[in-house]
């Protein structure tokens, strides 16, 4: 008896989602998403960036090109996501 | 529970895999939720009766029931309890088995852990897992299958017991640790197969691959090392890598994981490298069962042979369909793949992770090569012509000593370029510091390759060490605290970047220890009772010879007395000669196995192997081996796990 609840439970488990009506799962928008992830990777770019020019490995004019590029960068991603 | 349920445990998640497969392709055509969910719960569903057959066959281990097969040929009444259970993997059907055990684990972490995130790509991460579960349900229900009862006609009194090499604490532990890496791989193929299906090939399904990468790379590295000790340990041939065919099969999926380690970092940061790291992870995963198949086939001869069987064919038909599967719909998806920024400098990170990500893949090509060597010239002129460790160390040694000079020169390279003031500044100290140790080295007359491979390994050592010291002195300055607070949070803050280095230092304590492999000295002598031997800068006296009988075996065993040069007492090793299965009426099921006994220190190791005894019992053929620096091989081990630990670590974004 218990081997058969032990192989019969996680079948009926299993099969009863068809047991219920259909369901639309609004799913959600995978875009924003994505632009959201960007947003932390930059962010933590410009950090990253930031350590590297405090111990010394970027001279001041590449840390500054650098930090503005990944900071335009961010404003558009930024711009992107307040549209969607 | 019955063994009867162990094999419908089977035959139920075989079922299963097969209707979770159309469930999820059905609900892609219909995006009807239910059908998503029903594939969801299914999938759970293979995973729970493939857990239920494992935990039975355990018990049957565990309790010695020798009408099934597997038992009665893996295990006896006298094998001790953790070896019964350990042979759950010492056979080929038990093995296949356990793989699929793992695979379940991972799957049911996957769908649990991705519920309600990635529904997108969810669908076919979870018909991917099913098909590669598919397949070793196929093979365990038609081919292999563990649950098997005994062929006799009459009742096994005893099983044949555990081959003596596996009956060995490490190697209970090295298999599972080797497979929750291959199969780990699983995870993100998955992933990469599901992104290329979905034409998803943004940032998310990096960032949701890239802790499954790292916890499977740690899984295969740690198995690998533990590998080597297992053999350093056992074999009696004093090291711990042969460069044998199924140490090959692990070491490859390493070096291509490891390039895709590194290389999806640049993914995840600057968008670069799609295409290069489907092919790697594909080609990672691919490597993974081609690692099974060389393992399973026989096509080689190898210190695994216990392990050989028919089952290569299917195997490597699997590898095939994956390899042509992934390809195909990489190439279907070229479009998509191609990345809209390209490498600006030579002197940047980003090249410099490329550079490592060739040299990777030019290494694992090499080993590739040697591996399979012998099947090529057979099959074109049917002599089998092997590549011994020679083929290996003149290919792999400069290779090795590239890529270890990478790891000093990576993290000094800024993203997107280095200016040359900036090159010259982080570079003068490590390479000032190498060239002053090559110079020492030069001048005391080691060969070319040492002097080259300390030299790097100071050069690395001073690179990685002054990013730690220039990031605790910013961090002291700025927030006045001590140095170990500092270095403390320093760590805390960028748990990646300096995980990393620490990975990378435990890359160099392990080539200090391979490099302590041109100073190996080694003699084989017989020796009486009284007598002494001289080896290298040790004396070797046989105090005594006696003989223990023990559960599963018989023993001889020597006592050498091991004093230093001075005299002064160093050690007491008792290598000994074991008789495994001893009590068997069948002369030939008893098994001779040498057990070594080891001095280690971290400058050197003393190895002991008792070879044989003279028919009179009066003389002990021993072998001893000095082995210098081994020692740092498995201190680096666990330096590389805490590191990749440490970049685990889960972090607040």
């Amino acid at each position: 008896m218990f081997t058969l609840i032990i192989f019969a439970a996680p079948l009926i488990y299993s099969l009863q989602p068809l047991l219920l009506s259909r369901i639309n799962v609004v799913s959600k928008p995978y875009d924003k998403e994505i632009l959201k992830r960007k947003k932390i990777l930059l962010y933590r770019q410009i950090k990253e960036l930031e350590m590297e020019f405090d111990i010394g490995n970027l001279n001041k004019e590449d840390f500054l090109l650098r930090r503005s590029e990944i900071k335009a960068e961010v404003s558009e991603i930024i711009t992107r996501i307040k549209k969607k | 529970m019955t063994p009867i349920a162990g094999g419908v445990a089977l035959n139920l998640a075989l079922g299963c895999s097969v209707l979770t497969i159309l469930a999820l392709l059905v609900y892609n055509r219909t995006l009807d939720h239910r059908l998503f969910l029903l594939g969801q719960r299914l999938g759970l569903a293979i995973s729970f009766f493939v857990f239920i057959s494992t935990f039975i066959l355990g018990y049957q281990l565990f309790t010695s029931n020798f009408d099934i097969d597997y038992v009665a040929r893996y295990t006896s009444y006298e094998t001790p309890n953790i070896f019964k259970i350990s042979a759950l993997w010492a056979g080929q059907s038990g093995s296949l088995l356990f793989w699929l055990f793992i695979l379940s684990i991972f799957n049911t972490i996957t769908i649990i852990q991705n519920q309600d995130r990635h529904l997108n790509l969810m669908p076919w991460v979870i018909i991917t897992m099913s098909v590669i579960q598919l397949f070793f349900l196929i093979l365990t229900n038609f081919i292999t299958n563990p649950f098997e009862p005994t062929q006799a006609d009459f009742i096994v009194q005893n099983g044949n017991g555990l081959n003596p090499l596996l009956q060995n604490i490490t190697m209970a532990i090295h298999p599972p640790t080797l497979y929750l890496g291959y199969v780990g791989f699983s995870v993100p193929f998955a992933f990469a197969f599901s992104a290329l299906v979905n034409k998803d090939i943004g940032a998310l399904w990096i960032r949701s691959i890239r802790r499954w990468t790292l916890v499977a790379w740690l899984f295969l590295s740690v198995g690998i090392i533990l590998g080597g000790w297992w053999a350093y340990q056992e074999l009696g041939w004093g090291g711990y890598w042969a460069w044998d065919p199924v140490e090959n099969a692990s070491f490859m999926p390493w070096l291509t994981a490891t390039a895709f380690l590194h290389s999806i970092i640049v993914q995840e940061k600057k968008d670069m490298l799609r295409v290069w790291n489907m092919v790697l992870i594909i080609l990672t995963f691919s490597l993974c069962i081609f690692g099974t198949f060389l393992t399973r086939s026989g096509v080689m001869s190898s210190v695994h042979s216990f392990t050989e069987s028919s089952l290569g064919p299917v195997f490597l038909s699997f590898v095939f369909i994956i390899l042509a599967s992934s390809f195909g719909l990489m190439f279907s998806r070229m479009k998509v793949l191609k990345s809209p920024r390209k490498i600006e400098s030579v002197s940047s990170r980003e090249s410099g992770f490329l550079f490592n990500n060739l040299i990777f893949v030019v290494m694992c090509f090499g080993v590739f090569w040697g591996t399979l060597f012998p099947v090529i010239t057979e099959a074109v002129n049917g002599n089998k012509i092997s590549v011994g460790p020679p083929f290996f160390n003149q290919i792999n040694i400069p290779i090795g000593l590239a890529l270890l000079a990478l790891t000093g020169i990576g993290p000094m390279l800024a993203w997107k370029g280095t200016s040359n003031d900036k090159l010259v500044q982080n570079f003068i100290f490590p390479i000032a510091f190498g060239l002053l140790t090559a110079l020492v080295l030069i001048i005391l007359k080691l060969t070319v390759y040492t002097v080259i491979s300390f030299s790097l390994c100071i050069f690395v050592v001073v690179a990685i060490s002054s990013e730690f010291i220039k990031g605790v002195r910013v961090r002291k300055n700025k927030f006045n605290e001590s140095i170990f607070i500092s270095l403390f949070k320093m760590i805390k803050k960028n748990r990646s970047r300096y995980g990393g280095y620490i990975v990378h230092l435990g890359i160099v304590l392990m080539f200090i220890g391979f490099t302590g492999h041109a100073f190996d000295k080694e003699k084989e002598f017989g020796i009486q009772i009284g007598q002494t031997e001289k080896v290298a800068n040790y004396n070797f006296e046989l105090i005594r010879m006696y003989e223990q009988e023990r559960s599963n075996h018989y023993a001889w065993i020597t006592d050498l007395r091991v004093t230093d040069i001075s005299g002064n007492f160093v050690t007491n090793l008792r290598p000994e000669k074991r008789v495994y299965f001893h009590k068997n009426p069948d002369v030939n099921k008893r098994q001779p196995h040498s057990e070594l006994d080891i001095y280690s220190t971290f400058n050197k190791d003393i190895y002991s192997i008792f070879s044989s005894v003279s028919s009179d019992n009066s003389t002990a053929f021993v072998k001893i081996m000095i082995n210098p620096l081994v020692k740092w091989v498995w201190i680096g081990g666990y330096v590389l796990a805490f590191g990749t630990i440490i970049a685990l670590w889960p972090r607040k974004d």
